[in-house]
C-alpha cells in the first residue's frame, strides 16, 4: 500500500512535462499555504496554494534538524525545528505547514547535510496526502530539480 | 536461548532425544531467564489482570499441537490461543514456531507464585518452562481510602530541572525567595527508573511502571514484549486506570502539552508495543473509554483525529489496530479483556466520534474556558505537540515578535490561542471532581523533556515553571478536598542537565562576545563558577513567568548527555537554534559522506563536543525525585523502584493509606506553605 503510493509519486515525477521545469517559479511563503489561524478541525488550503500546486515555486524555510534523517528527503519549516525521533517519534514540534522536500529520483539514496539558517529552494510543489514508507503522511511536497544537489559530498 | 529453563520434562527418555524448547515466557522473570528466583520481576495487585504467553520452538519437521499454562501447579482454566509463525513474527523465527497465549488471568493469593507452560509437539514430546511472579497484598490501613489520585509527570524532569525552575523564581543569600509548589510537598523519595530492557528508559516504560506496577520494554506501553510484529497483540498488563475503573468505577483524565498519542499520555490507557502507532493509539483511547473510564483527554495531536483526506490528517491504516474475530490470538483479547476489536479505519472522524459519545470538544483556550464542567472533555489544541510555555507566553504578551510576518511563534504555527498547562489542569479537575467514585488524573509537562533533548535551556526552564503552576492547581485542590493523593515526579531525567553556574557578564556583553565567537570568548569570559556565579535575578512578571530570560548574569546550564552543540548561552529566538543569517542561501544542497555522524560545518563558533552521537541530548539513567502530598504522602520516602509507586497508589485508593500526610502525624494534608 505504502510502496504503491511511493511508486505512484515516482511515476508522477517521471510523467512531468519537461516544460514545467523551465517555467518561472512562483514566490511562496509558508503563510500562503493554509488559512490562519487554523480553525477547530483540519487545515484549509488557500486559493494561492491550490493554484500553485503542480507548479514551480520558490520557498524560503529552515531545514529540520533530524536525529534520524531519511535519505532522499528532508523537512522544511517556517522556523528552525529539531526532531528527537528516537525518544519522541511523531510527537514532534513540526508546524502543520511543514513541507517534505524530495530529491530527484536518481538521488533518493542520498542524505542531505543539515544546513543552519534559512535556505531558498525551488521545485515543483505538490499538495495532497501521501504516506511514505515510515507511515508518515505529508500534505505538502516540494520536488527538487536535478541540479539542486551538489555533485560532491559535504566536506568537513 | 534460555537453556536453563528448558528440558525440564522428566519423562524424556534420554539426553540424546530432541524436544521442543521455550524461548520466551511471559510475564518476564529471572526464574525463566537466569534460573534465579530473585528478584521477582513481575508483580501484580490481587486480582490485577495480565496475559500469560510462551514462545515455543518445536523440533525440525514438528509442530506444537498443544500448550497449557499452570499457576502453582494448577492448570489455568481459560482458552489457550495457539498460533504459528508462518507469518507475522519477528525475523529469524522458524515458521513452525508456536506462540501460546492466555489472556486476562489474575491471582488473588498474596505472595510469590510459580507458573509454567507445558507444550507438546506432534510426536508427543513435551517441554516445561517455569517462571514466577508475585501478588503484592494490600495491608492494614492507617487511615481512610483516598478518593482521587493525581499524577503530575514532568517528563525528563530530574533534580536539575526542578532546581533551575526554583532559581529562576529567585534566591537571596542562599535562600529561595519562593519555593516551587512541588517543593512544598510533604514527602520525597528518589526513584529508580530503569526499564525492562535498559538502564536508560524512554517515556513509555517510564510512565507505565508507575501505573501498571511492571517494567515494560522501551517503546512499549502496557504490554510485555513478544515475538510478533503486530503492535497491538502483545501480552497485556492492567493499568491503574483500568483496575480502579473496573473495581471502583473511578474515572480517568489525561492532560499533556504533547501530542496526546505520545508515550506518557498513552501509557495510562493504551496497550501497544509501538509507541509510534498514532492512529491505533488514539482510536484505543476512545474505543476503550468504557474500560479505562476516560473522561478528559487534552493536549495536542489533532492530526490523528481528522479523517484521512481532511487536510492535516496523519491517520493511516498502517499504524491502526484491528483484532481478528476468528484467530484466537487476538480474538481472545476482545473476549477476555472485554475491550474493542478496533478496525482499520483511517477515514474515521474521531473528533465526531468523541462528540457523539457526549464529549465536548475544545480547539482553543477560549473553547476550554467555555467548556461545561458537567460533560466529558476532549481538547486538541495543536496538530502535534503544543507550543512550549516560552512561546505561548510571548504570544500572550505580544512581546518578542520574532515571527516571520511580525507575529509570534504561536502565530507562525497558526495556533495563537493555546492554553497553558495549569489552565488545562484546572478544567480537567473541574470536570473530574464530579466523578462520584473519584478519579485518576495524569498531568504531563511534556516539553521539559523535549526541550532538554534540544538543549534549549530557557524553553525547558519555562516549561518546568509552567508544570509547577499545574502542580499548584492540583495541590490546592488536594488541600481543599483532603481526600486526594498527589504525586509529582518524572519518568526519567533528560540531557544530564547540570546547573554549572552563572554568567559573569551582562546580556549586552554576552551578545558582543557571541559575535566574536569561540571558546575564549564564550566560555572563558562568561562562565562564572562557584562564588562567581552569585545569584541570577530573573524578574517574574504578573503572569508568573520571567519578564525576559535574557537577563544580565544569567543562570548557565551544562549538559552531561549532550550531542554536539553550539553554545552562546542566550535565549534562542525561535524554538531551535537560528544562526540568524540575513540571507537565504540558494546554493546547491550538500549531501553527507557515508558516515552521517560526521557533521561539523560551523567551525569558529563555541562548539561543545557531544558525548553522545547524533543531534539530540538523551535520557539518562539517573534517579529522579518524586514528591507526594495528601493523605498517606509519607509512604513515599526512601529510594524506591518506579513500580513500587503503583502499589502505594493502589493501596491508598483500595484499602486506605498506610502513612500520615506529614510528619505531624495528621491524616489530612497541611495547608501548602508558599
Amino acid at each position: 500500500m505504502r510502496l504503491l503510493s511511493l511508486l505512484a509519486l515516482c511515476g508522477l515525477i517521471a510523467a512531468l512535462p519537461a516544460a514545467r521545469a523551465t517555467e518561472a517559479p512562483l514566490d511562496l511563503t509558508f503563510g500562503d499555504f493554509f488559512v490562519q489561524p487554523i480553525g477547530p478541525r483540519g487545515l484549509e488550503p488557500t486559493p494561492r496554494l491550490l493554484a500553485a500546486s503542480g507548479h514551480q515555486v520558490r520557498l524560503v524555510g529552515y531545514m529540520v534538524l533530524r536525529e534520524q534523517p531519511q535519505p532522499g528527503r528532508f523537512l522544511l519549516t517556517p522556523r528552525p525545528v529539531s526532531m528527537s525521533e528516537h525518544a519522541d517519534g511523531d510527537a514532534d514540534d513540526l508546524p502543520a505547514a511543514t513541507v517534505t522536500v524530495l530529491l530527484p529520483e536518481a538521488q533518493r539514496d542520498r542524505l542531505v547535510a543539515h544546513q543552519g539558517g534559512p535556505i531558498a529552494l525551488t521545485g515543483r510543489l505538490e499538495y495532497g496526502p501521501a504516506e511514505d514508507e515510515s507511515g508518515r503522511v505529508s500534505w505538502l511536497r516540494l520536488h527538487l530539480a536535478a541540479e539542486a544537489l551538489a555533485a560532491t559530498p559535504a566536506s568537513h | 536461548m534460555k537453556t536453563q529453563a528448558l528440558l525440564l520434562a522428566a519423562f524424556v527418555a534420554g539426553p540424546a532425544l530432541a524436544a521442543p524448547t521455550v524461548t520466551r515466557l511471559t510475564p518476564p522473570s529471572e526464574l525463566f531467564s537466569s534460573g534465579r528466583a530473585e528478584p521477582v520481576i513481575a508483580r501484580f495487585l490481587p486480582g490485577q489482570r495480565f496475559d500469560l504467553q510462551a514462545t515455543v520452538q518445536p523440533d525440525a519437521g514438528q509442530k506444537v499441537t498443544a500448550a497449557r499454562f499452570l499457576i502453582d501447579g494448577r492448570p489455568v482454566a481459560a482458552t489457550v490461543a495457539l498460533r504459528d509463525c508462518a507469518s507475522g513474527c519477528v525475523k529469524g523465527l522458524a515458521a513452525e514456531t508456536a506462540i501460546a497465549t492466555v489472556r486476562a488471568v489474575s491471582s488473588d493469593a498474596a505472595g510469590k507464585h510459580e507458573f509454567s507452560v507445558e507444550a507438546t509437539q506432534a510426536d508427543g514430546q513435551k517441554v516445561v518452562a517455569k517462571g514466577n511472579f508475585e501478588v503484592v497484598p494490600f495491608t492494614v490501613a492507617l487511615g481512610p481510602k483516598v478518593k482521587n489520585i493525581i499524577i503530575l509527570l514532568g517528563d525528563g524532569m530530574g533534580a536539575s530541572q526542578r532546581t533551575a525552575a526554583r532559581i529562576v523564581q529567585g534566591y537571596a543569600q542562599g535562600k529561595a525567595l519562593q519555593p516551587l509548589a512541588m517543593d512544598t510537598f510533604t514527602a520525597t523519595a528518589m526513584v529508580k527508573t530503569s526499564s525492562l530492557n535498559s538502564i536508560v528508559t524512554d517515556s513509555s516504560p517510564g510512565m507505565t511502571s508507575y501505573v501498571s506496577g511492571n517494567k515494560n520494554n522501551n517503546n512499549e506501553e502496557g504490554v510485555f514484549p513478544d515475538d510478533t510484529v503486530d503492535a497491538f497483540d502483545n501480552p497485556r498488563v492492567e493499568y491503574l486506570s483500568e483496575y480502579l475503573h473496573r473495581t471502583q468505577g473511578k474515572q480517568l483524565g489525561i492532560v499533556t502539552t504533547a501530542d496526546v498519542f505520545d508515550a506518557t499520555p498513552a501509557g495510562n490507557a493504551v496497550h501497544t508495543s509501538n509507541r509510534g502507532a498514532g492512529t491505533g493509539i488514539v482510536d484505543q483511547f476512545f474505543d476503550d473509554r468504557g474500560h479505562t473510564g476516560l473522561t478528559v483527554l487534552m493536549g495536542g495531536g489533532r492530526k490523528w483525529f481528522l479523517p484521512a483526506g481532511t487536510p492535516g490528517s496523519a491517520r493511516t491504516d498502517s499504524n491502526d489496530y484491528a483484532f481478528s474475530a476468528t484467530d484466537p490470538h487476538t480474538a481472545e483479547i476482545v473476549k477476555r479483556w472485554g475491550v474493542a476489536a478496533g478496525a482499520l479505519d483511517k477515514g474515521r472522524d474521531l473528533i465526531k466520534d468523541f462528540q457523539g459519545a457526549g464529549f465536548q470538544y475544545a480547539a482553543t483556550r477560549s473553547d476550554l474556558d467555555k467548556a461545561d464542567a458537567a460533560k466529558p472533555l476532549l481538547g486538541l489544541f495543536a496538530f502535534s505537540n503544543m507550543n512550549v510555555a516560552l512561546d505561548k507566553i510571548n504570544g500572550r504578551r505580544g512581546s518578542d515578535k520574532n515571527g516571520l510576518r511580525g507575529g509570534s511563534v504561536v502565530d507562525d504555527f497558526g495556533l495563537p490561542d493555546q492554553p497553558m498547562l495549569d489552565e488545562m489542569a484546572a478544567k480537567a479537575i473541574a470536570v473530574l471532581k464530579r466523578a462520584p467514585k473519584g478519579f485518576v488524573l495524569m498531568i504531563e509537562g511534556a516539553s521539559i523533556d523535549k526541550q532538554a533533548h534540544n538543549m534549549d535551556t530557557e524553553r525547558w526552564m519555562l516549561d518546568t515553571l509552567e508544570f509547577d503552576r499545574a502542580v499548584r492547581v492540583a495541590q490546592d485542590f488536594a488541600a481543599e478536598q483532603g481526600d486526594t493523593l498527589v504525586i509529582v515526579t518524572a519518568d526519567h531525567e533528560c540531557s544530564g542537565a547540570a546547573l554549572i553556574g552563572g554568567s559573569m557578564v551582562t546580556d549586552k556583553a554576552l551578545a558582543d562576545l557571541a559575535a566574536k565567537k569561540g571558546v575564549a570568548n564564550l566560555r572563558n569570559q562568561v562562565v562564572g563558577v562557584y562564588e562567581k556565579a552569585g545569584f541570577p535575578h530573573y524578574k517574574i512578571a504578573a503572569d508568573g513567568y520571567p519578564e525576559t530570560t535574557d537577563i544580565d548574569f544569567r543562570l548557565l546550564v551544562g549538559y552531561g548527555a549532550n550531542a554536539d552543540r553550539f553554545e552562546d548561552w542566550r535565549t534562542k529566538k525561535t524554538p531551535q537554534r537560528d544562526p540568524q543569517q540575513p540571507f537565504a542561501t540558494e546554493a546547491p544542497l550538500k549531501w553527507y559522506p557515508a558516515n552521517a555522524q560526521e557533521r561539523d560545518d560551523a567551525l569558529g563558533d563555541y562548539l561543545v563536543t557531544g558525548q553522545v552521537p547524533g543531534e539530540s541530548a538523551v535520557h539518562t539513567a539517573t534517579d529522579v525525585p518524586l514528591s507526594a502530598y495528601g493523605p498517606g504522602a509519607l509512604a513515599f520516602i526512601g529510594v524506591i523502584d518506579n513500580t513500587d509507586v503503583f502499589f502505594k497508589l493502589a493501596q491508598a485508593a483500595v484499602k486506605g493509606v498506610v502513612a500520615p500526610a506529614d510528619t505531624s502525624g495528621a491524616k489530612k494534608p497541611p495547608k501548602p506553605k508558599r
